[in-house]
């Protein structure tokens, strides 16, 4: 069954199909919102308040891509996230570090030490993530971390294509800027001045 | 960083330089930044370390999800998936039958059966049916209170016999659904059916309903427990389908 036919049995209740729609985006929009919050546990409950939405709005959902306007919805959830943690400071903007729980397994090609260093670098370029405003990380992640093009992160940011690219390009500046500023913290086989 | 006195130039290529490396500038663009990075080093520096940041941010590795985020099905939903046919009639049938079965037990705590209790009951009934071949006459004499003319209170037929009374009048007996033979049964002085004083043994056994109590009982207990054993076993069928999918 294709994504078209899920979306429809979806949008006329079906649940089943709605958590295979579920299924086949979770680990996008947890990513997301792990880069974007920082925090394992707040990204939890951000990916479980996206769902929550993506099925009470998807009656309203008029065709288009459908992964763009999860991740939005996902966006916005973050955003939330942030503005409450901003305005009672619950959440710590530092715990943007990643949770060593978060760290992804080894794959059957990656000898120990890459995979050691992967982790550092995960760790290393999440510390960085946190120090961009939040307008420039969402674009960043969007386009760099997960591979999105500038017309889908211009539809998940809501934003102009041109807005993309000034976010994106000042938002590479400053995280390459923070990189070189801590270079001697970076695996040297990832320092940009070699 | 790459910061200070620029040119014009200089400025215009640094903010093309995130287009360039995705590929997203036109070729005549393209060609104007390629050209300027050539010649000015301070340029040429900031791009391979934007470069050199992109490569690092695509190789942030994707996290494993800490759990499913999918909806939970409505109870509602769940129930019409999984064997609601069978729910359907399991739970009132059980229903019924523990009314029924509770109404019978509460009637018979309360003696509403009184008739049928000495009668009936199973195994009350089969002793006494028994009784013609577990008692002894000699017992059932025992058990049976007469009064005697001129003698204060009662005393068992047997008592009575061996004294020599001759004229008794049966006070209580065993209630039996069969009356026993009158020889056995020895009223009125054992002498046979009737005795002296008129007293007539078949009197003292009630005629009952034949309706098995114990039996009616025991068997709608079985009943609900079958019919509870199922349901169970269809919750726990339903369990299982919700967990596979």
């Amino acid at each position: 069954m294709d994504e078209h036919d899920l979306i429809s049995r979806s949008k006329s209740g079906d649940v089943e199909a709605f958590n295979l729609l579920v299924e086949q985006y979770q680990r996008l929009v947890y990513n997301l919102a792990l880069r974007m919050l920082g925090s394992a546990e707040a990204a939890e409950d951000a990916s479980q308040d996206t769902f929550l939405s993506v099925y009470r709005a998807i009656g309203g959902f008029r065709g288009g891509s459908f992964k763009s306007w999860v991740l939005r919805i996902a966006a916005n959830s973050c955003h939330d996230k942030l503005r409450v943690a901003r305005r009672y400071r619950v959440v710590s903007l530092d715990t943007l570090m990643l949770d060593p729980d978060d760290l992804p397994e080894s794959n059957n090609n990656e000898s120990p030490e890459d995979y050691a260093l992967r982790r550092e670098l995960g760790r290393f370029l999440s510390e960085g993530l946190k120090h961009l405003p939040e307008d420039q990380r969402l674009v960043v992640v969007l386009s760099d971390v997960q591979g999105l093009s500038y017309e889908e992160v211009a539809q998940v940011a809501g934003c102009s294509l041109g807005t993309v690219k000034s976010r994106l390009n000042r938002g590479r500046t400053r995280l390459r800027d923070f990189l070189l500023q801590r270079e001697e913290l970076l695996p040297p086989k990832f320092r940009l001045n070699k | 960083m790459f910061r200070g006195k620029r040119e014009p130039l200089c400025r215009k290529v640094r903010d093309m330089l995130s287009e360039y490396i995705d590929n997203r500038l036109v070729s005549e663009k393209r060609s104007l930044v390629e050209r300027h990075v050539e010649t000015c080093e301070d340029c040429s520096k900031e791009l391979e370390s934007l470069r050199m940041t992109v490569q690092l941010l695509h190789r942030v590795p994707e996290v494993a999800v800490p759990r499913s985020f999918m909806v939970p099905l409505p109870k509602h939903r769940r129930e019409r998936a999984f064997g609601q046919a069978s729910m359907r009639w399991l739970r009132p049938a059980t229903a019924v039958v523990a009314i029924a079965l509770v109404a019978l037990l509460m009637g018979d705590f309360l003696h509403a059966f009184e008739n049928n209790a000495g009668v009936n009951r199973g195994t009350d009934h089969e002793t006494l049916s028994g009784s013609q071949s577990v008692l002894s006459p000699t017992d059932i004499e025992k058990l049976t209170m007469v009064s005697v003319p001129g003698v204060l209170g009662q005393m068992s037929l047997a008592t009575a016999k061996a004294v020599g009374y001759t004229d008794y009048t049966i006070v209580s007996s065993f209630v039996i659904s069969q009356p026993l033979t009158p020889p056995n049964l020895g009223v009125a002085g054992g002498e046979g059916p009737a005795g002296p004083d008129g007293t007539d043994g078949s009197a003292t056994a009630v005629p009952g309903v034949n309706w098995p109590l114990r039996q009616t009982e025991i068997g709608l207990g079985a009943a609900v427990f079958v019919l509870l054993a199922l349901i169970i076993y269809a919750r726990r069928q339903i369990r299982k389908k919700v967990r596979a999918k």
